[in-house]
């Protein structure tokens, strides 16, 4: 029997019936589609496309928020290369990011596998996860700044209860330490976003699939690594996505804790951009900065979706 | 039909058209030689303060308002810290108060950049001239021309707990004439109880640590800074005053003769350790000792000027100036409130609210007999002092600023040598891109 069904006359562009949408008619399917995507494409272009290319004119002149503009060129950017300071802030950034974000994944995930079943207790559970990324960075950081005090906090009296330390510890004043403290505080505040994201994506998963490694024999372990986890592929690829990006641009949390100091051993590349903004009041040289920013942040971004993008 | 070039050619455009109008910020100068200028003026006057003299600068306007019926002047208080960033942000918008009431030391930002009126003129006009801080107004002038006037003083000492200076057989005259000088009477001061220290600074609050201990280093007439402004650098390794300055403080706290909380003091309560008694020798400033002290405590303490390695004196002339916007709409009845805030009865009124007047000419008897520990720093006021910079916020009042990391690492981590080559590097960097 033969399968093959006569070929349709094929027909050109030039040849398609003009009559389908007369002039101006919302029926025709193009301008249907123009109108419709025209509100996104207008705000897009208004709050998107308008403000990147005006600093791309900003990062070009040396724009003081006092005082006249002068065009610069490309001075912003070359400048860049020979700036120490920024250099340092970029790999504290990027210290910051490595020790993040694999802790925010796995206490996500953990945390995720304990609420993801309809249990007792389970939704109160969820929420108490949850909470910390609720109530803020800003809100913790702040509280954070009163518990770390020395002999006052409450972190140095528990410390010193358990005859771990003296109680006289000063978190805020020590590079390492205040990264620490930082660390632990962001960990505990944002792992809440990616439990939820990863039990949305685990309660996605056909029950079917469970069952039938059951009874292949597959136990909780062997579940997880060959089901849970491919399929949840882009989910834990959004969320490591989400975390890195957030970690790049960590300002909120540094600005309220520590200013960047002690010194500069916890000035991150938002904090230092701010520093050259709003201190300095170059706002030509921040852009330039904010710019390289932005693509660098872009590129990382790529590099994720490339590495964790499904595999067929 | 709208191509991707044109929408790009056209977002381009877009974005230069918005550039256009906020390129040139530097507003119309009001015409202060202009007959009649500073005299009856009437309407409204925008004044602008920070909110550390919110008090003093509210009774001085309610004073004002209610001393005539033609003019009212409104005032704004703003945050300290977000002072700058406003008031050049209102000024890059064109909306600007009539008169600004600003921390002294960060008048040259604007006046570098022509965004205040000059006043030299009117200022001549005062016959005061001669009496004003001239501390103050060497940070309002640029080109031998004067874009400010001072308002009110804000200056740090070493203040002595007298009490305990006698007790340890420590004559305050003696200690500040070197620093070895202050190192023995630390000593001495130090052995009268585990909990009578001899000194205490806030080593974790950049500006207050400033504040008090810069003056140490420009009582022997230098500074961390050099040259003039548009070409100033870090004048720190080599600087044999900035090492000896650094290893007094290393010294102290090596020997213990500061309490272990001054480590990580950010000067949220700064002071309290002297006011109980417990401290010696204490660098701050007339509100921290004597505004939230009583008086049976007042009478304990004596005020020095601040000293060098080998003597000398200085201290660091804080405080407002007040400057008139370029393109303020009322310039005419803003320089009348000045006038109205420089007149003895106000400026006699200051040290009420914690500051210290500046005119020198404010030392009346009366006002030795209401005030006598604010006399000092008006009896000498031409030691004051305060670097002329256009970065000193991000070098001194940041905790990621250089001033701060070069005082912990030669004094808590003994690195002296590293600290100071590390704060050059520092210093140089950032006062060539606040010139840039």
């Amino acid at each position: 029997m033969s399968t093959r069904t006569e070929a349709k006359p094929r027909v050109e562009p030039s040849a398609r019936p003009r009559a389908v949408g007369r002039r101006g008619s919302l029926t025709h399917p193009a301008r249907t589609g123009l109108l419709l995507v025209t509100p996104a494409v207008l705000f897009v272009a208004v709050f998107v496309l308008v403000p990147l290319g005006f600093a791309l004119v900003i990062s070009l002149t040396n724009w003081p928020l006092i005082g006249t503009v002068e065009f610069s060129g490309v001075k912003n950017y070359t400048a860049i290369v020979s700036d120490a300071a920024f250099a340092k802030s970029v790999l504290y950034t990027l210290l910051y990011t490595v020790i993040v974000t694999g802790p925010i994944l796995v206490l996500g995930y953990a945390l995720a596998v304990l609420v993801r079943r309809k249990r007792r207790g389970a939704t109160l559970l969820r929420t108490m996860f949850f909470l910390p990324f609720v109530v803020g960075l800003s809100t913790l950081s702040f509280v954070t700044v009163l518990e770390a005090q020395p002999d006052s906090g409450a972190i140095n009296i528990v410390l010193r209860s358990l005859g771990i330390t003296d109680g006289t510890t000063a978190w805020l004043v020590d590079g390492p330490l205040a990264t620490g403290l930082i660390c632990v505080l962001v960990i505990w505040g944002v792992s809440g976003l990616t439990m939820m994201l990863l039990m949305a994506g685990m309660q996605a998963i056909p029950r079917e699939f469970y069952e039938s490694s059951e009874l292949d024999g597959a136990g909780w372990w062997r579940q997880e690594w060959e089901i849970t986890i491919p399929v949840l592929r882009p989910t834990i690829a959004m969320s490591v996505i989400i975390s890195v990006v957030g970690s790049l641009l960590a300002f909120t949390q540094f600005y309220i804790l520590t200013r960047g100091g002690p010194g500069t051993d916890t000035t991150t590349v938002v904090q230092y951009i701010y520093n050259r903004a709003f201190v300095q009041l170059q706002l030509g040289a921040a852009t330039a900065l904010s710019i390289v920013l932005v693509v660098v942040v872009g590129l990382v971004t790529a590099a994720q979706f490339w590495l964790l993008r499904e595999k067929d | 039909m709208l191509t991707r070039r044109k929408f790009l050619g056209l977002t381009a455009a877009a974005s230069a058209a918005a550039a256009v109008p906020g390129c040139s910020s530097v507003l119309p100068e009001p015409d202060v030689q202009a007959a009649g200028f500073g005299q009856d003026a009437t309407g409204t006057v925008q004044v602008w303060c920070r909110a550390a003299t919110q008090t003093g600068l509210t009774d001085l306007v309610k004073k004002f308002n209610a001393s005539q019926d033609r003019l009212t002047v409104e005032l704004t208080p703003v945050l300290d810290a977000q002072y700058v960033t406003k008031l050049a942000t209102a000024i890059r918008g064109r909306s600007v108060p009539d008169l600004v009431d600003i921390d002294d030391i960060n008048s040259m930002l604007f006046i570098y950049r022509d965004a205040f009126t000059d006043l030299t003129e009117p200022l001549q006009s005062l016959d005061f001239r001669d009496k004003l801080s001239p501390g103050h107004l060497r940070l309002a002038t640029k080109d031998d021309r004067a874009f400010g006037v001072p308002y009110l003083a804000d200056n740090s000492m070493f203040w002595f707990n007298t009490e305990l200076c006698d007790r340890a057989e420590v004559d305050p005259d003696e200690a500040i004439k070197s620093f070895d000088n202050l190192i023995d009477a630390a000593r001495k001061l130090r052995k009268l109880g585990d909990d009578i220290y001899a000194w205490s600074f806030p080593a974790n609050s950049p500006g207050a640590l400033g504040f008090v201990v810069q003056p140490m280093i420009w009582a022997a007439d230098t500074d961390l800074i050099k040259g003039p402004v548009g070409a100033q650098s870090g004048d720190i390794v080599g600087n044999d005053v900035v090492q000896q300055m650094l290893e007094l403080h290393r010294q102290l706290w090596v020997d213990g003769l500061v309490p272990r909380a001054n480590f990580s003091d950010d000067a949220s309560r700064w002071g309290s350790d002297f006011r109980a008694g417990k401290i010696g020798i204490f660098p701050s400033n007339y509100a921290v000792v004597v505004s939230s002290s009583d008086e049976a405590f007042q009478k304990k303490v004596a005020p020095k000027l601040l000293s060098g390695p080998n003597g000398g004196a200085a201290f660091f002339d804080g405080g407002d100036n007040m400057c008139i916007p370029r393109g303020a709409q009322n310039a005419s009845g803003a320089w009348e409130f000045v006038r109205f805030a420089l007149d003895l009865p106000q400026q006699i009124d200051l040290p009420a609210g914690g500051y210290t007047p500046v005119r020198s000419d404010a030392a009346t008897p009366e006002f030795a007999k209401k005030f006598p520990l604010a006399t000092l720093p008006l009896e000498r006021i031409s030691e004051g002092y305060a670097p002329t910079t256009l970065s000193y916020n991000l070098l001194y009042n940041q905790p990621d600023g250089p001033w701060l990391q070069m005082f912990r690492r030669a004094v808590f981590d003994g690195e002296l040598e590293a600290a100071m080559t590390e704060a050059q590097s520092n210093f140089d960097r950032i006062l060539a891109q606040g010139q840039a």
